[in-house]
């Protein structure tokens, strides 16, 4: 071991504390028992690491200006789409597939295997206790690692092909890859690119119309705003999908479900005519969403 | 010998004034390669952080408000809908206008924001100054015309206008020009 | 005039110590790629730190644009991919960096494995870098669905269904990490919070744990 025996050490405490007076921050292990030459960490050794991490740089920058990030579609519960995990997560995947780790099984093929593998490999220091380093010479541990590195590449590749032959059969593209490619179309046509879901507003319908001057004389914009969105009383955009006219002229006449008082003869005490009331309906009947 | 390991001490003469140490010439590059992994990564980040002040602002379409025949010489308020698209959000605000002809038979739209501190005004609405555009959060009071009278810095903004076959259409909010 | 802030400092912190440890320690030959080639397998570690850098700067940038909600998710990330400037970059790296981030520790953990640098005294430290891939796993798990595209939700509900199957605590452990009956807002919420917040806090724990460990008992040496 790099560090000595300090059983010897002489204890000093730091004034009549029983802080023991240390030598400061850490005591660097001493390398001298290391064969060859050891060099300083800053400026040597960091410049060789920086130089491995320059070219690491130079390649991931250019991977992120060449290969866009896959995005696809909005989530929709009821698209027709292969779930696929990400690809360190594969192996996982396809092992829950196998006969004895799924079905009723599955309990045993989360915990018994993936479970205990991991555990393991948490534990590792804890089960290899021996002294040996090199790995050709740690037959139990060395060929249990490889093992699971086999059977992670296996199943990997087992799950991707299977995918990519499952894409073939039903004749689809992946999303991201269509969503690029539509969006490419829809640039070169000169359209919006987005795939995003627009939340429409519905706009209100012949807003010109004399309509919306009883609207605003008989007082509905007191509880349904000038602009229709609605304040105290609902919003009527859209009012013509939900009631026809003959029913608005019944809200109207007789209110709405004891939430609206009947109107109808305040209008005509304002000085408000039969016709035009009658006409407000028609208007607000016309009030539907675009499609 | 333990001295094999010091590059920078005993093992070399201390270099002349204008010679670089092999120590300062690894710094150096250090530092280099350094700064070149810093910007490499963090410059694509910045330009997109600062992205939104580089846009320039688009251009306020014109939008059609009311007939010309309606307005009078008394302001009147009319609200009218902005399609407004915020990042990837797009949505439709209500904004309004106080509308007059001032006495050169110009069409005047005020934009109802107090320049005070950004209350809404109203025409009218303090019985203590007839005829004037009042504030009612600190009292900032403003002539026919928008000319600032009492607390506010500024006169009010207001929209440009155009008009076309009977109608008025609003453009973008622009500093007063009407009032001197 | 820096000299001056940083003696001033100095005089009462006595923070030079602590730099000049970390600057002047020695590094022994058989890890130092420039002596011999095959050591460039020690770099793996520095690399990842170097990746989750980068992770943790495009990330805290991304969110300047990002909205956890499930109507505006994915309207947010499409709208900074594509229409701000270096949108494509800032997100790549976050997207490709955390492929490369599992890639970079797996190769590490390897290189820790078959060198036995786990043996006595290292256990704890191989036991907090086990615990760091079992973070970095879980950073991946849940930054997956913060797009909020079909890819995500797909695989996300596929993963719910995964933990559902554990025996006894599956079915509450499901409903915790969905945050209610059907993977939607409260899930996305939650998810978010867990990849920015509490994951991230942990992580930093632990890595400054694996480095004091590391500069404490110092790098393992030559087979």
């Amino acid at each position: 071991m790099a560090h000595g025996d300090k059983s010897n050490e002489k204890v000093v405490f730091v004034g009549d504390s029983r802080v023991r007076k240390g030598k400061g921050f850490i005591v660097p292990p001493d390398y001298t028992a290391y064969p060859g030459k050891s060099e300083a960490f800053i400026p040597n050794f960091l410049l060789k690491e920086w130089m491995v991490g320059v070219v690491v740089l130079v390649g991931f920058l250019a991977l992120t200006i060449a290969e866009p990030a896959p995005l696809g579609y909005p989530a929709n519960p009821n698209a027709n789409i292969i779930p696929m995990p990400d690809w360190y997560f594969l192996f996982l995947y396809q092992f829950l597939k196998l006969p004895y780790a799924s079905g009723q099984y599955v309990a045993f093929g989360i915990l018994g295997v993936p479970g205990v593998a991991f555990l393991s490999l948490l534990l590792a220091p804890f089960l290899d206790k021996g002294k040996e380093r090199r790995f050709y010479r740690r037959p139990v541990a060395s060929s249990l690692m490889i093992l699971s590195l086999i059977s992670l590449f296996y199943l990997t590749n087992v799950s991707w092909t299977h995918y990519q032959n499952e894409l073939k059969a039903t004749g689809q593209v992946p999303e991201h890859i269509q969503r690029e490619e539509e969006a490419r179309e829809k640039r070169a046509k000169g359209l919006p690119t987005s795939s995003a879901i627009q939340q429409k507003e519905i706009a209100i319908v012949d807003k010109e119309d004399t309509a919306m001057e009883t609207f605003k004389k008989a007082g509905c914009v007191a509880c349904h705003a000038a602009d229709l969105k609605g304040a105290a009383g609902p919003s009527l955009r859209g009012v013509g999908d939900k009631h026809n006219k003959d029913e608005i002229m019944k809200i109207i006449k007789e209110g709405y479900e004891g939430k609206m008082p009947p109107q109808y003869d305040n209008m005509i005490a304002q000085g408000i005519t039969d016709k035009e009331i009658d006409h407000l309906a028609d208007w607000l009947s016309k009030q539907k969403a675009a499609k | 010998m333990s001295n094999q390991n010091d590059h920078h001490e005993a093992s070399q003469k201390p270099p002349g004034r204008k010679e670089m140490s092999r120590r300062q010439f690894l710094t150096y590059t250090l530092g280099g390669a350094t700064a070149y992994m810093v910007s490499g990564a963090v410059l694509p980040m910045i330009r997109f952080a600062v992205d939104p002040i580089l846009h320039k602002g688009s251009k306020g379409n014109f939008i059609k408000v009311v007939e010309v025949s309606k307005i009078t010489n008394e302001p009147q308020e009319f609200s009218f809908e902005l399609q407004q698209q915020d990042g990837w959000y797009s949505s439709t605000a209500t904004l309004s206008a106080w509308i007059r002809k001032n006495d050169k038979g110009e069409i005047v739209a005020l934009s109802p924001v107090c320049k005070h501190l950004g209350c809404t005004i109203g025409w009218n609405n303090d019985k203590g100054y007839p005829d004037e555009y009042h504030c009612p959060c600190h009292g900032a009071r403003y002539t026919k015309d928008g000319k600032n009278l009492a607390v506010a810095p500024k006169p009010l903004d207001e929209y440009t206008v155009k008009v076309d076959n009977g109608w008025i259409y609003l453009g973008q909010i622009v500093p007063n020009k009407h009032v001197s | 005039m820096f000299k001056g802030i940083y003696n001033w400092v100095d005089e009462r912190l006595d923070i030079t110590p602590i730099w000049r440890d970390v600057a002047d320690h020695e590094v022994p030959e058989h890890v130092n790629p420039a002596h011999h080639f095959s050591a460039f397998v020690y770099c793996f570690g520095g690399l990842t730190f170097f990746i989750t850098v980068i992770q943790i700067l495009s990330g805290m940038f991304l969110t300047m644009y990002y909205v956890p909600d499930i109507i505006n998710a994915y309207g947010s990330v499409e709208y900074l991919q594509t229409k701000v400037a270096f949108g494509q970059i800032v997100r790549g790296m976050h997207h490709w960096g955390a492929s490369l981030v599992i890639v970079m520790m797996f190769l590490h953990t390897l290189r820790v494995f078959f060198t036995g640098s786990y043996k006595a005294p290292r256990e704890m430290n191989w036991v907090v870098g086990m615990l760091i891939f079992f973070v970095m796993i879980g950073l991946g798990l849940t930054g997956y669905l913060l797009p909020w595209d079909n890819k995500a939700y797909f695989a996300t509900r596929v993963t719910l269904q995964i933990a559902d199957s554990i025996p006894v605590v599956g079915p509450y452990l499901k409903e915790l990490m969905q945050g209610g009956q059907i993977v939607g807002a409260e899930t996305l919420t939650r998810f978010f919070a867990v990849h920015v917040f509490f994951l991230p806090a942990v992580l930093l724990l632990l890595l400054v744990g694996h480095f004091i460990m590391i500069r404490r008992q110092g790098i393992s040496g030559p087979l």
